[in-house]
């Protein structure tokens, strides 16, 4: 494919003798910048202040995603914005608006943008790529440590036990720093078992057994909602979950039922 | 755009193939540009029924390697630990193997009437007489209307119901699209042998026919993929 | 009406047929329908399902018998082939405004009727919106119960999916494209009305949900829970199948119709851009539709006859359904989004007064959206589980797309690119489509990374970004291709004042609505839920105060539109100046649209370049339509 290549227009401003902030790609490249400046900003405040709490190392996979994604969208962006802007500051006809304005340049196409173009996207979704895979591999690591946590999604709401006990639950409760494994799967439709402070969530399919990793690493309250519509009361099944000391969760898996051996062994606290 | 204009002149060659119906919304063209529009649609149409074929295709074998709780054909259903058809009664045996020389008589019976369609579509380019062309014709309409009969009775002699599991369900479906596809073609079929007596495919206006017998063709081919995936795939 | 030149009795059983008699029929077929299958069927295992199914597919095709949509097959199946003048009968000579009522064959007459049914779904769809933003004003409203709810959420989310895979093919392709192309009509007219008509025959079928128990699985329809759905689920599996139909046949017509059609040098190089969005949309509905259909006949299957295809608890699989579902839902968003992006490009075009940028490249890159479209489904189900070692493989697929998608901002800033920019009203949505759907785009790229999906999956902030991209990008590229083609369908000038009224209020209501949304899905609301958490309040008060502000932006445009049709100025032929064919037939436009042949020497972006020397030729005689001499009446057919 051959463009019809009009470059003219363009290497002419790039290396005519005119300042280049008077020249359109220098005014754009203000505006482009200043654009980029405040994605960037959106990028650092946005994730900060709206995301909720994120409390396990998926959680902040998922934070460090967005603030990186975002200041890297945010030149693109700008770039879009800035020459839309440009082009109503610049180029718009401002004489009788009944009347067409004049032919613009005959320009169909210019080879060395679109292949700048191309290379420049291209780079971009590798780079998103392989953060995106180094990422997800670090997530599928399995440890020696894990707690395994069963979870049964029901219309319409969600029962958690611990195998090595004969605990059945209603809110979930977790140990601090230990990489946990849910199984997860459902009686009835399909829902989403989503411990949304973990930045995580899997589905539960009846029929099958699905598996979710984290690892909590921030004590304290979290939510786990249902993320699949499940049907009449989807919008009331959630649980509620806290993240607690390796002895504070043998404590309460006592207090759940559990005897004292199996707690203590499932919560890898020596007997007090 | 720069247009120049010319007269609408003669643009008529249109001598024969016009017997078959109008042209579409009394445009003039002729036989052969229709013929290839008419090719053009049966093609992009076969394309969008392959993608179908494609789909049940997937569905079969993805349920067969789900075996979701062992009821693909429920092999690990006894007496001891029953399974649960769709109606909740127990399943306590493997579920019966479909006799396959029923689709596989559906497939040959479509084949046959693809070929009876060639038939026709060859008396026509030969220019034969018109009792020979709607004989052909008749031929080819009596053979589909075996093939949708044997595919309607294969539904009374299989060994199971679309409740009993996931290989019963996906083998009744493709026998359901096999009869679906049949259907419309033993329609096209009426026409054609309709038409023939009618003389609209003598004297060598065959185009018509030969995409009858591509749609037909096309016919016998799924039907035939469907049976050797359902025989050999149980 | 003056002399006609057809016959009174030409058309046959056509001149009985309008849409009052398709109503009739429709409703006596549908009410045999259920009649006999309730006796039959009343008690049997599945009965209500077999009574709503067999009652939907009656009205369906009662509706269509008394429209004429069978006229045709059966005509030919009997061996009884219009005349001529049947044909033109069909095509609508001699009726004057009655033939937008019954089943017209000329192309730009379905073109019309398919604005109006768009409009209405869109009226429709958009009230339901409505509904679900005033529920979600406060945390625990007692406006809608659960199961009305999730039935309006449902049902908005269909009809908005009916109303934009057809917003733009629907209208203008079939009224524009013909004629860009230098044609008298599209390859099959006859489908073409069959297409128009039978997406009307599904629309009470959707409808019918809400009386039927409504159908609480989300416009998705995940098994197994909309396999256990009331019998409201049957009517939405026809509706579905019904429209499958539709959409595959215009696909076919609309690929035929330009390969086959042309003019004498209109090469496929010279096509305008938008024939090309047109053919490319069509060409990948034809990959999803099948896809659609598998789904949905599986799912009535699996409903009135208790197949296993996707209940688990019978061997069958929900993920069956998400695969196959997707495979055809991800497919079906560039169908919805390429035909308004050709459009977008036109506009670009025109109102840049520069040729469309890297025209080869566009085609390519919309020839690449739509084949890498067919590899990314399974970026909907990542977090199903369903099979982790494909999260890599979707994550690059989907990661991919935005290459080719990015192609399109290139070339859209490449045509305004020192352009002579004309603002007027059809341009104001160019700039609003690059804002939108930049920020619609990018909250893509979000979900296509799998650690970050897999805390927005079923979020709001999914929500916010399809509607960025279908709404904002989508929907408004659609309403740049009202503006601009306002004057060739209505031949009136829509009112630019009132329609930058509506532009403003249309523009910020998106954004307050969908950035209300993304902060509503970074806070973690789920999304399909009738009752939240009093911490998303302020996020859902502000995505609710923007949905209003939009409602009415949009309520503005169309009282816009229809002062306009009544009192606005009469249109020229040419009011934009533009260089594409529809522009250079008379307004309002001839029967057979051009008096004589075009022949094409050069492509519609010839913007700044010497107009070419005109051989001398004496001007050809312009004849009105319908007399002997106009070219088309010549010879038997």
């Amino acid at each position: 494919m051959s463009f019809e290549s009009q470059a003219d227009d363009i290497e002419h401003d790039v290396f005519s003798g005119e300042p280049f902030f008077s020249r359109p790609g220098g005014k754009i490249f203000i505006i482009w910048l200043i654009l980029t400046a405040v994605g960037v900003l959106i990028g650092f405040y946005a994730p900060h202040h709206l995301l909720p709490s994120l409390d396990a190392s998926t959680g902040t996979d998922v934070f460090r995603t967005i603030v990186f994604f975002t200041v890297l969208a945010a030149p693109v962006a700008g770039f879009v914005y800035a020459v839309a802007a440009y082009s109503l500051i610049a180029w718009r006809h401002t004489g009788d608006q009944d009347e067409p304005p004049p032919d613009g340049p005959a320009v169909r196409g210019n080879g060395p943008m679109t292949v700048l173009w191309l290379v420049v996207s291209t780079l971009l979704v590798i780079v998103l790529l392989v953060w995106g895979l180094a990422v997800w591999s670090a997530q599928q690591v399995t440890h020696p440590n894990t707690l395994q946590v069963n979870v049964t999604g029901q219309q319409w709401f969600w029962t958690f036990s611990y195998p090595g006990t004969n605990i059945e639950t209603r809110s979930l409760v977790l140990p601090l720093n230990r990489p946990v494994e849910f199984n997860v799967t459902s009686v009835d439709v399909t829902h989403g078992f989503w411990p949304v402070n973990m930045g995580n969530q899997v589905d539960a399919n009846p029929g099958e057994v699905t598996v979710l990793r984290t690892t909590p690493n921030r004590m304290g309250h979290f939510e786990v909602r249902c993320s699949q519509l499940c049907g009449l009361y989807h919008s009331f099944m959630y649980a509620s979950g806290s993240v607690v000391t390796p002895s504070q969760f043998s404590r309460w898996l006592r207090s759940q039922g559990a005897s004292a051996t199996s707690a203590n062994q499932i919560a890898r606290v020596s007997t007090s | 755009m720069a247009i120049t204009t010319t007269e609408h002149g003669d643009a008529h060659g249109d001598g024969a193939g016009h017997g078959d119906l109008a042209g579409s919304g009394g445009h003039h063209e002729t036989a052969e540009q229709r013929d290839h529009k008419e090719r053009l649609a049966l093609w992009i149409f076969v394309g969008g029924d392959a993608v179908f074929l494609l789909l049940e295709l997937f569905t079969w074998f993805y349920l067969r390697a789900l075996n979701t709780g062992g009821l693909w054909r429920g092999t690990s259903c006894t007496k001891a630990s029953p399974c649960t058809d769709g109606l909740g009664n127990p399943i306590t045996q493997e579920i019966a193997k479909a006799n396959p020389w029923y689709s596989v008589g559906v497939a040959a019976l479509a084949v046959i009437s693809a070929l009876l369609i060639w038939a026709v579509e060859r008396s026509s380019r030969n220019r034969d007489s018109r009792g020979v062309i709607s004989g052909a014709a008749g031929l080819a309409l009596l053979a589909l209307l075996a093939t949708v009969a044997l595919q309607i009775y294969q539904f009374q002699v299989l060994p199971f119901t679309t409740i009993d599991g996931a290989y019963a369900s996906t083998y009744e479906f493709f026998m359901g699209s096999t009869l679906a596809h049949l259907i419309l073609v033993t329609f096209i079929g009426f026409g054609l042998w309709n038409r023939a007596r009618q003389g609209r495919y003598d004297e060598g206006n065959w185009h018509r026919v030969r995409i009858i017998r591509f749609f037909a063709v096309w016919i016998a081919v799924t039907a035939c993929v469907l049976t050797v995936v359902s025989s050999l795939f149980s | 009406m003056e002399d006609s030149p057809i016959g009174p009795r030409a058309g046959g059983l056509y001149r009985r047929q309008n849409f009052v008699t398709a109503l009739g029929f429709g409703i006596v077929l549908g009410f045999i329908g259920w009649l006999v299958s309730h006796q039959l069927l009343q008690g049997s295992n599945w009965g209500s399902d077999m009574v709503v199914t067999v009652t939907m597919v009656a009205w369906v095709v009662g509706f269509n018998i008394g429209m004429g949509t069978f006229n045709a097959p059966i005509r030919w199946a009997l061996g009884h082939d219009p005349s001529h003048e049947d044909e033109l009968y069909a095509a609508g000579v001699g009726q004057g405004s009655s033939r937008y009522w019954k089943f017209c064959t000329d192309h730009k007459v379905v073109g019309t009727q398919y604005l109006v049914l768009v409009m209405v779904l869109f009226g429709v769809g958009g009230t339901l919106a409505m509904m679900i933003r005033t529920q979600l004003i406060t945390p625990h409203s007692s406006f809608l119960d659960p199961q009305t709810y999730n039935a309006i959420v449902t049902i908005h989310g269909m009809c908005m999916i009916i109303a934009t895979i057809i917003m733009v093919s629907g209208p203008f392709t079939n009224f524009v494209v013909p004629i860009m192309i230098g044609a008298k009509d599209m390859a099959f007219p006859r489908l073409n009305a069959m297409s128009f008509w039978v997406v009307v025959s599904a629309v009470p079928c959707l409808l019918s949900t809400f009386f039927l128990g409504g159908v609480n699985a989300g416009w998705t329809t995940y098994a197994p829970l909309s396999v256990q759905a009331p019998p409201a689920m049957d009517a939405f599996a026809i509706t579905i199948i019904t429209f499958v139909v539709s959409v595959t046949v215009a696909g076919i017509n609309t690929i035929v119709t330009v390969i086959t059609m042309r003019a004498k040098g209109m090469t496929m190089g010279r096509l305008p851009i938008f024939v090309w969005g047109s053919v490319i949309g069509g060409a990948l509905g034809l990959y999803a539709m099948p896809a659609f259909l598998m789904a949905m006949t599986g799912m009535i299957t699996d409903r009135v006859t208790g197949t296993s295809f996707f209940v688990p608890q019978v061997g069958g699989s929900a993920w069956l359904w998400e695969n196959v579902f997707w495979i055809m839902g991800h497919p079906e968003v560039y169908v919805i989004l390429l035909p308004p992006v050709a459009a977008l490009l036109e506009v670009a075009s025109t109102f840049s007064r520069k040729p469309v940028f890297g025209y080869k490249v566009l085609v390519a890159g919309m020839v690449a959206i739509a084949s890498l479209s067919i590899m990314v489904w399974a970026h909907h189900m990542f977090t199903t589980g369903w099979a982790p070692d494909l999260a890599g493989p979707f994550m690059l697929t989907t990661e991919l797309i935005s290459i080719p998608t990015g192609i399109i901002f290139l070339c859209v800033i490449g045509t305004i690119w020192k352009g002579s920019i004309w603002t007027r009203l059809p341009m104001y949505f160019v700039y609003l489509f690059l804002w939108n759907f930049i920020i619609g785009g990018v909250t893509g790229i979000y979900l296509s990374d799998v650690p970050a999906d897999q805390f927005f999956h079923g979020d709001m902030f999914v929500t916010a970004h399809f509607h960025y991209t279908l709404l904002g990008g989508a929907m408004i590229g659609a309403t740049a291709a009202l503006c601009y083609w306002f004057p060739k369908v209505t031949a009136r000038m829509l009112n630019e004042r009132i329609g930058k009224v509506a532009f403003w209020m249309i523009a910020i209501g998106i954004q307050i609505t969908y950035f209300g949304q993304f902060w509503e899905g970074f806070q973690g609301m789920p999304r399909r839920v009738a009752y939240y958490d009093p911490i998303f309040l302020r996020a859902n008060q502000m995505s609710t105060a923007g949905a209003y502000l939009l409602m009415l932006g949009w309520i503005v445009l169309l009282y816009a539109m229809i002062h306009s049709i009544r009192h606005g100025k009469r249109a020229p032929a040419n009011p934009w100046y533009s260089k594409t064919l529809e522009w250079h037939v008379p307004t309002p436009v001839p029967m057979e649209n051009f008096l004589v042949d075009p022949v094409v020497t050069s492509d519609p972006y010839t913007y700044g370049e010497p107009e070419p020397e005109e051989p001398s030729r004496p001007e050809p005689e312009l004849v009105p339509v319908g007399t002997s001499e106009q070219s088309g009446t010549g010879g038997d057919v």
